[in-house]
């Protein structure tokens, strides 16, 4: 429950989900990064730069501004494209795929680390079927502007000064920050995806958190 | 050249010097750090639940301890019962069999004892002790394990109690709630726990800590849970008992498939109207395996309880035997009388306060057919027990003889037994004055047993919440016999208005989550008409909370969290109560001096007297008074702390007094008050301890006397006709939530058709359905209750305007002010309009034309 948690709708046709899922994820995710850090000995560190690169929509009109990292592209393009995948081509379909933001907590032994999400961006998908190729131009004029509304709504969420995880000394950069990458420092993230929303949970989460409550009883 | 190259360098690099050279060129930073571990906690439902547990429990030791020893009980409990039934040798005890010693004839104890291995033997040769001893293992496991994990997770409450709160565990004890809460407040500042809001309120910390109880609260009010029954002979009754109670938790709020998907969060399609009959049959025949699964493990549930019951019990019965005959708060009593949002401890405190009055009051009812076999019993036992005794006396060998030991110990628990039904001789019997007392400190009651008091059927309501002992623990044992039918039977049936109450009643608040509408203790949503709210709320009949709970619990949340801002309307409803309450007191000090000695007589004498009287006093004090009511309408919390002060001031000081002196001192109070309020609520949270428990002393005080007071203007608005037609309270028994109100005026309309419902407060659910008068009253509090709405609302504003009329006549014009600004008939309207659609249960209207209720409240 502590963690905010925004949900944007779209809905788009099969074609360009991708595109339209990679603009908002990598909106979210320029607003959520920040240039490696260096420490430096006295407990201080300086920010190193971010660039920022244009890319183009092939189905929508639109463009975007994405951090220039293409480490970062490759893995959130991977992510989408398994959603994709899973999404089925062509048909109909709602699906939802979700950008977790998280930090991490140590704990005494006998448990494992907790990662605690701050902030949850819920994208709700919606694929729609077109009959004709002017609808479609219609559509990727129409989801074109859709998208811009919701990077607007996206930078407005992220303009309230709303918690943040605190900046981490150098030990515990790694709870905060996605440090793998080379050039570009997110914070910890996670991209998640369901299709259809499904009535419950899955076996599994039922399972622990049974456990889990028993114990806590 | 170069040396002169070199000299710019030289120069250049001398005027830059504090800039450091190279990449270091940058900006610097430097890191927070997550210096405190408080930040942003994961489940601050559960952090919270396990703050005030261990504040609850007096620090980590304490409960550490009770923890352990209760781990060591269980062993002990089921060791012992085991060595009982197996190893020792009753018939060396009973001396039926002698033992041949050598050396002297004494027996002792070890030779009653069976060898190891025979004992072994037959303990595994045993069945059904393999299997006790089996299911209390894994039993002792899993309590274990959660012990182990508890501990876990309470040091770390512990650490935040002494690095994040500064309280040292052995000053916890000394620390109230309040206290401890104003300092989560406090920090949540600086280490943002919730990462919602910059500040937290005292409300969200309630409502995460209370969030299912309030759920119960709310169920029970609304008489959704089915707890009453009708068993052939035993009349009407209540089951509740922990059992059911843990089972309801366990469907509704944590089981698996249960309606929240988390701690915080209703599962989003219960949120929605659209497949609720799907829902409720998903949630039937889940009921249904629990049942299933209740019934199947009712066996080891009985042993285990009659274990428990035997081994806590025992003792206490021999050593008390009375205490079968005391009484205590009912499982069913205590959520019926609990507000919404009222922690444990204010609960108890509040029920222990009216405890000696309820259970003075339950005596007025000995049967007198039962006293006087009792006298008689209790002469004959009496005489046998002196005999034997002065023979012992004479003599102790007559103890050696067989059964005089064991005959001298049963007649005298017979005596005691006896005595506990033969009234003090100096008892007085005033029921209703006593009533009045309970009402002071329990704050609910439904409306007819006033003037009723007297009366059998009130006591044996009363009782339901107020049981015997004896018959709770009965409860208890046949609880796991029971619990699997009421599942099955009753609570199945109940599954599509459980799924629409948790849909309407569920709202969204930002920073704390999914949480029962009630609770947000909102006049205009859940107010009732007939109490105080008239013409604020909005609710329909199904939205109003009965009893008057959402406006008592208002008061008593606001008067237990004196800095605690609520929102404007809020504000104004608490503070005009407080007003007029504030004017009635200062009117009448005697209510307080009852309040807080024992002698109910003058409270009652006074409320009995009316505020008519009251009013009459206060008439004359009102330019006194006024100076001091912008106080209370420009900043709430701080006029009701300064009223408190005063009041409990007011109280003591003129328990000497006359009541001329007392006029005198109310006059002298606000400025000291004032003084008294500053000096203590102040902005610093750093309070002696005492000073926060003197405050709480007045609060309850306050507490009672705003309770008395809604009750009597209650009274006075809608129930002053319930005393007069007895017969007519008979009716309103019967129907399960809504009472019917005389229609026609005096009698000069005798058609039925013209009564209408009240919405009301005790339900109580006779299967003998009313003829006549109530249109119809369905058994059970379900949402589709009720008259058609067409039929009803014309005679409900007429009616309502009526009554207006008459109460205004019989205050006297601009002596009191019984409604506030708007004419009742807006009320009413409201009602009226809410009552389109009374059957609530939205089939296919009102989840299209409203959406579904879980509007987010920021």
């Amino acid at each position: 429950m502590n963690c905010r948690s925004e949900v944007l709708e779209v809905s788009v046709e099969g074609r360009q989900v991708d595109e339209a899922m990679l603009a908002l994820l990598h909106t979210i995710l320029l607003h959520r990064s920040t240039g490696k850090f260096h420490y430096k000995k006295e407990g201080t560190y300086s920010i190193g730069t971010v660039g920022t690169q244009d890319i183009d929509c092939d189905y929508i009109d639109f463009s975007f501004v994405r951090v220039s990292s293409d480490e970062l592209d490759r893995v959130i393009r991977k992510a989408v494209g398994e959603f994709k995948d899973a999404m089925g081509n062509g048909t109909d379909g709602m699906g939802q795929i979700s950008l977790e933001f998280y930090q991490k907590k140590k704990s005494r032994w006998p448990f494992s680390d907790e990662c605690i999400p701050w902030e949850v961006w819920s994208i709700k998908v919606n694929v729609v079927n077109l009959a004709n190729e002017q609808e479609r131009q219609i559509c990727r004029e129409k989801v074109g502007e859709k998208l811009g509304e919701k990077v607007i709504n996206i930078v407005e969420v992220i303009n309230q000064h709303e918690y943040l995880p605190k900046m981490p000394t150098q030990s515990e950069v790694d709870n905060v920050f996605d440090t793998s990458l080379k050039d570009v420092q997110p914070y910890l993230y996670k991209i998640t995806f369901q299709i259809t929303d499904t009535l419950g949970t899955s076996v599994s989460t039922t399972m622990r958190r049974l456990i889990k409550d028993t114990l806590a009883l | 050249m170069a040396a002169h190259f070199d000299t710019e360098y030289q120069r250049l690099e001398a005027s830059y010097s504090d800039s450091p050279p190279g990449e270091e060129n940058l900006l610097v930073h430097i890191p927070d750090g997550n210096k405190s571990p408080w930040h942003h906690i994961e489940n601050l439902d559960l952090f919270f639940q396990r703050v005030y547990n261990l504040h609850q429990k007096n620090g980590f030791t304490c409960m550490l301890l009770g923890e352990v020893f209760e781990l060591v009980q269980l062993l002990f409990v089921v060791g012992f019962t085991v060595f009982l039934a197996n190893c020792v040798d009753y018939d060396i005890l009973f001396a039926n069999k002698f033992v041949n010693h050598t050396d002297s004839s004494k027996v002792t104890l070890p030779d009653a004892f069976l060898p190891v291995d025979v004992c072994g033997a037959s303990i595994r040769d045993n069945v059904a002790v393999m299997f006790v001893l089996m299911i209390s293992g894994v039993f002792w496991l899993h309590r274990l394990i959660k012990f182990i994990y508890n501990v876990c997770c309470y040091w770390e409450i512990r650490s935040f109690y002494t690095n994040a709160l500064k309280m040292s565990m052995a000053e916890l004890p000394y620390f109230t709630w309040q206290e401890v809460q104003a300092r989560i407040v406090e920090i949540q500042k600086e280490h943002q726990i919730c990462i919602h809001k910059k500040e937290l309120t005292e409300l969200d910390i309630y409502h995460r800590i209370l969030r299912f109880k309030n759920y119960m609260v709310a169920m029970v009010n609304k008489s959704l849970l089915p707890v009453r029954f009708r068993p052939p002979l035993l009349g009407e009754s209540v089951f509740y008992t922990r059992g059911l109670k843990y089972n309801f938790e366990l469907i509704f709020f944590w089981g698996p498939g249960s309606l929240f998907e988390s701690e915080w969060s209703l599962k989003p399609q219960y949120k929605r109207g659209g497949n609720r009959l799907e829902l409720a049959d998903k949630l039937a025949s889940r009921i249904l395996w629990i049942g299933i699964a209740n019934l199947l493990l009712c066996p080891v549930v009985l042993v285990w309880q009659i274990l428990y019951a035997f081994f806590s019990y025992t003792e206490v019965i021999k050593r008390e035997p009375g205490s079968l005959g005391a009484r205590c708060w009912s499982l069913y009593g205590r959520c019926y009388l609990r507000h919404f949002n009222e922690l444990d401890h204010e609960l108890m405190s509040r029920l222990s306060k009216g405890y000696k009055a309820s259970s003075r009051y339950m005596n007025c009812f000995l049967s007198p057919l039962l006293t006087v076999v009792a006298k008689n019993v209790a002469f004959f036992a009496g005489s046998l027990l002196a005999v034997l005794i002065a023979l012992t006396i004479y003599d102790e060998d007559v103890l050696a003889v067989e059964h005089v030991l064991s005959s001298i110990t049963l007649l005298g628990v017979c005596i005691t037994v006896c005595r506990s039904f033969i009234p003090d001789k100096h008892l007085v019997y005033c029921p209703e004055q006593l009533l009045r007392l309970i009402l002071a400190h329990i704050h609910y009651m439904p409306d007819h047993w006033q003037g009723n008091a007297h009366r059998y059927e009130t006591r044996d309501q009363f009782s339901q919440l107020f049981q015997y002992k004896a018959v709770f623990i009965l409860e208890e044992l046949t609880s796991p016999l029971v619990t699997p039918f009421i599942l099955i039977f009753s609570l199945r049936r109940k599954s599509l208005e459980i799924i629409d109450f948790f849909r309407n009643f569920t709202v969204e608040v930002v920073g704390v989550g999914d949480t029962c509408s009630f609770a947000q203790m909102d006049i205009r949503q859940h107010g009732h008409p007939a109490w105080m709210s008239e013409g604020k709320t909005e609710a329909s009949i199904y939205q109003q909370a009965e009893d008057g709970k959402t406006e008592l619990s208002l008061m008593h949340f606001a008067i237990t969290n004196p800095q605690w801002q609520p929102p404007t309307e809020t504000t104004h409803f608490i503070s005009q109560l407080k007003e007029r309450v504030q004017r009635e007191t200062t009117g009448d000090r005697q209510t307080l001096t009852s309040l807080s000695g024992s002698e109910p007589r003058s409270l009652i004498a006074n409320f009995l007297a009316g505020p008519p009287s009251l009013a009459s006093l206060h008439l004359g004090r009102d330019g006194s008074l006024t100076d001091h009511g912008p106080v209370g309408v420009n900043d709430g919390a701080s006029a009701l702390r300064s009223l408190s002060v005063s009041s409990t001031r007011g109280s003591c000081s003129s328990a000497h007094r006359s009541a001329g002196h007392a006029s005198f001192a109310s006059r002298a109070m606000p400025g000291s008050s004032t003084d008294a309020r500053t000096a203590s609520s102040g902005s610093s949270v750093w309070e002696g301890q005492l000073t926060s428990l003197v405050l709480s002393e007045y609060a309850s005080t306050e507490m009672s006397i705003h309770a008395l007071y809604i009750h009597e203007l209650h009274k006075q608005q809608s129930g002053g006709e319930l005393s007069r037609h007895t017969w007519h309270r008979q009716d309103s028994d019967d129907s399960s939530d809504s009472v019917t109100e005389e229609g026609g005026s005096g009698g000069g309309n005798p058609n039925p058709r013209n009564l209408i419902p009240r919405s009301h407060t005790f339900p109580i659910s006779t299967p003998i359905s009313t003829p006549g008068p109530i249109p119809s009253s369905n058994s059970g509090p379900n949402p589709d209750r009720g008259p058609t709405p067409g039929q009803e609302v014309t005679p409900l504003q007429s009616n309502s305007q009526r009554r207006y009329g008459g109460n205004t006549d019989s205050v006297g014009p601009g002596g009191r002010v019984v409604r506030s600004e708007r004419v009742p008939m807006g009320g009413w309207a409201e009602q009226g309009r809410g009552g389109r659609h009374p059957d609530t249960v939205p089939e296919e209207g009102s989840e299209d034309d409203m959406p579904p209720n879980t509007h987010k409240v920021t």
